[in-house]
């Protein structure tokens, strides 16, 4: 968001951006190619789409929503909400009411109108409590969506969002925008046949192999997508998925930081480009202050302090992680010039935790999978050397988020993801009462500033009101940062178009083949 | 024959039975509460209650195995709670692709493993046999992730040879279909070759000096008619044994090669099962496995009785 933008709004609570809808959704000076076909080697096998099955999308499924499903807003390249199927926004003075105008003759790939009430109605199924879809956690901020007429809906928040059109850009469970006649005549089927009105249709998905998408000849969009055919197919070893690249059977896969060798031998190959998103947020680790040793400020202190993120990246991933000092990020709007963050200091954290007087014993959970048992191991390491035994605790990634939610835990991994807006998750992160408050720390001071930074349209105000937490925080060290959130594409240098990598969305709707 | 083989069917019945107990409690009794993970970020204590009375989670044990096991028996094995499929129809879909891997691998390995053992068995403690009683040993320590990259580097990176990764159904394009079949059967063969010529190549030895191929010599028969035809089908009663029993070490070896080659057979069915937790899945895809595990064993079992008369009239 630029500052003209946010004092326009700030002048103007009703800010309609409908000019917007003219411009081309990428706007770029390479001329496009229609035509070929591209695979695209994931890390997961997809699950499905209906949100009430799968629940919340992963990665691999965001790719494919982004080429079968639109949704109302998008982020343009300069990470600014632009428009999609909606054309148009408008707020109400308190931000809690926010209406969007639709594009209209817009269809969705069964011939179904997509309109104000086919909108309302993806909504409404998600919310509604009989059908306990765990995507309805995602969406407890909005009361209720109308449709007063076919080209118009209204968000009825329960709390003010400054910043909800580019809160809504990502393809996922909760934004994906589906075919109300499909799911209704497909019932249980409908999680693997997806009807969505996006640029890509799905041609035919042969479990654990490959999904076909095919152009769609209707797309509301004149002159996309460009390519005829796109093929996802999931490769889950990391070796071979490089491999593939390299041998030509897949144009462009999912990488991370673990697979660090190859991004490095990747940056070498001219034949191959590596796609870099330095996002927002970050890997990040809650203590639970209401157990000992957390309840005390000192350990946490200490074992904030103890850890050398530079050495740790260079055991992790090669020196490609990011060091992290607050929940932002290079890729977010908030820049500090304080954050507060302790520093590194073996000698203070073994001083702090002496001052305790007690052993400093406790389980973190860790995921059991490679990655997660190295940093655990790393993790253990740092703070043994200042005199705290750690002991790890290996779960599959699915338990972590129950035991989280329901307190069962000393010290957690979580992840604050890249998402356009601090205030969704830095407010259900640690507003007291939040069930995600995983620190379980009630601080006045801090719910003042969350409360104050999510009604503020001021940027450089709310700027500073996120500084001023992130200084909370690190000083009460409830939670701690370990690396920025950077997410990787490997590609063969032919693929041209690839967009910013937002929230790890691989999106290749828009790409095309030079 | 009939009598022994309705002896064998009756004995594997409580062996089943107790691979169903066992698959019942490994789902059950790992850590962690299904009904938590469904509900994942909702999993509210009372939300949590509910779920586990609607599943039957609040009952004992014995209660939830017999119910378990009487929907089993129907041929219910449940419905993954991720992606809506039943057991059988993810099964189904799955194990065409590793029955053929496995088949090619044990074929590879075959066609390895029985000319080597013969060769090196004709000429014991020569220059041939020393090196490839060697290379079988070099072979077996040599783990199947890294036998498949490195053929993955030779074969379709550097030669471009073979595709590293995918799939097509036989069906469609049968020549493709054995193309993407190679590189994967082949890295489950070359850990599958030196058991099966080690095996075979200690037997025929023995066999070698049996009085009657010593007749067969003097008779001037031709070195590789003994070879072939006297010497080895007596000679190959424990391979068939080890050619069944590695169908359940193949099965291990898919969870690792499928992966790798991103095959959608069963062994990523059930690594997807595991990282996912889908215990549903997990729970129906082990036990269809360990069943067809001791239904291959029962029919080496038949195929020893079938080589070996002494077997099926108890004398052996």
């Amino acid at each position: 968001m630029t500052t003209l933008a946010a004092k326009a709004r700030k002048h103007a609570p009703i800010f309609l951006v409908a000019a917007f809808a003219l411009l081309p959704l990428a706007g770029t000076a390479q001329a496009q190619k229609s035509g070929g076909s591209i695979t695209v080697g994931q890390e997961l096998d997809i699950p499905g789409f209906d949100p009430l099955k799968v629940g919340v999308y992963d990665t691999s499924t965001f790719t494919a929503a982004a080429a079968i499903f639109d949704t109302l807003t998008t982020l343009d390249d300069k990470g600014e909400a632009a428009p999609k199927l909606a054309v148009s926004w408008s707020h109400s003075d308190d931000y809690m009411t926010w209406t969007f105008k639709l594009r209209e003759g817009v269809k969705f790939h069964d011939g179904t109108p997509f309109n104000a009430q086919a909108f309302k109605e993806n909504f409404d199924r998600q919310k509604d409590p009989a059908n306990k879809c765990r995507c309805a956690f995602y969406i407890t901020n909005v009361k209720e969506v109308l449709a007063p007429d076919d080209t118009t809906i209204v968000y009825k928040l329960t709390d003010p969002s400054v910043n909800l059109p580019a809160v809504i850009t990502i393809q996922s469970q909760n934004n994906a925008i589906h075919s109300p006649t499909a799911w209704k005549t497909k019932g249980d089927d409908y999680n693997r046949n997806p009807v969505g009105t996006g640029p890509y249709i799905l041609k035919s998905w042969t479990a654990g192999d490959r999904m076909v998408l095919e152009k769609n000849p209707n797309y509301w969009d004149k002159g996309r997508p460009y390519l005829d055919r796109i093929i996802l197919k999931p490769l889950p070893d990391a070796q071979s998925r490089f491999a593939s690249l390299q041998s030509g059977e897949a144009d462009i896969i999912w990488d991370d930081e673990a697979d660090a060798d190859n991004i490095l031998k990747a940056q070498k190959d001219p034949k191959l480009t590596v796609h870099t998103y330095k996002g927002s947020g970050a890997a990040v680790y809650a203590f639970n202050t209401k157990v000992a040793p957390f309840d005390d400020v000192r350990v946490r202190q200490a074992l904030v302090m103890a850890i050398d993120r530079p050495k740790m990246s260079q055991a992790i991933s090669n020196g490609l992680s990011r060091p992290a000092s607050n929940p932002y990020g290079d890729g977010s709007w908030v820049k500090c010039k304080d954050d507060g963050a302790l520093p590194f200091d073996v000698e203070k954290a073994k001083a702090l935790i002496k001052d305790y007087g007690k052993p400093v014993e406790f389980k973190m959970l860790v995921t059991a999978t490679p990655r997660g048992r190295v940093v655990g191991q790393v993790l253990q390491q740092f703070w043994k050397r200042v005199g705290a035994n750690m002991e790890i605790e290996q779960v599959d990634q699915a338990t972590i988020p129950s035991r989280a939610f329901t307190r069962q835990f000393q010290m957690t991994p979580w992840r604050i993801v890249d998402l356009a807006d601090p205030d969704p998750q830095m407010y259900a992160n640690f507003r007291s009462g939040s069930p995600l408050a995983l620190a379980g720390l009630s601080n006045p001071e801090l719910d003042k500033l969350l409360d104050h930074a999510r009604v503020t349209p001021d940027l450089g105000q709310r700027t500073e009101d996120y500084c001023a937490i992130s200084r909370l925080i690190n000083k009460e060290a409830i939670w701690f940062w370990t690396f920025q959130n950077t997410y990787y594409a490997l590609s063969s240098a032919r693929l041209k178009g690839f967009p910013k990598i937002y929230n790890g969305v691989i999106d290749v709707s828009r790409t095309w083949l030079e | 024959m009939l009598n022994f083989v309705v002896r064998r069917l009756l004995a594997i019945l409580p062996v089943l039975l107790a691979v169903s107990l066992l698959t019942f409690l490994i789902a059950s009794l790992l850590p962690g509460d299904l009904a938590l993970v469904i509900l994942g970020d909702q999993a509210t204590p009372e939300n949590v209650a509910a779920l586990r009375r609607d599943m039957g989670l609040d009952q004992p044990l014995w209660w939830r195995y017999l119910s378990w096991l009487g929907h089993v028996l129907q041929g219910d094995l449940g419905r993954s709670f991720r992606t809506g499929q039943t057991v059988l129809q993810a099964v189904a879909e799955r194990i065409p692709v590793s029955l053929q891997l496995m088949l090619m691998a044990e074929f590879i390995g075959l066609l390895i493993g029985v000319p080597v053992a013969i060769a090196c068995a004709a000429r014991a403690g020569g220059a041939f046999d020393r090196f490839m009683t060697g290379s079988a040993f070099a072979m077996l320590s040599m783990p199947s992730f890294l036998v498949a990259i490195l053929l993955i580097y030779l074969f379709a990176v550097e030669l471009h040879w073979l595709p590293a990764t995918g799939y097509v159904p036989f069906t469609e394009e049968p020549l493709n279909n054995l193309r993407f079949f190679v590189l994967p059967a082949l890295t489950l063969a070359l850990a599958e070759w030196p058991g099966i010529m080690r095996v075979l190549r200690s037997d025929m030895i023995a066999t070698l000096q049996e009085d009657y191929i010593a007749l067969a010599k003097a008779k001037g028969l031709k070195p590789a008619r003994i070879l072939f035809v006297h010497a080895l089908k007596p000679s190959s009663l424990t391979l068939v044994t080890v050619t069944g029993i590695n169908i359940g070490r193949l099965l291990g070896g898919t969870l690792i090669v499928e992966s790798i080659f991103a095959l959608p057979g069963i062994g990523r069915l059930l690594v997807g099962a595991i990282y996912t937790r889908d215990l549903v899945i997990l729970q129906g895809v082990v036990l269809l496995v360990a069943c067809g595990f001791v239904i291959v064993n029962f029919i080496v079992d038949m195929l020893y009785a079938v080589l070996d008369p002494r077997i099926r009239h108890g004398h052996a």
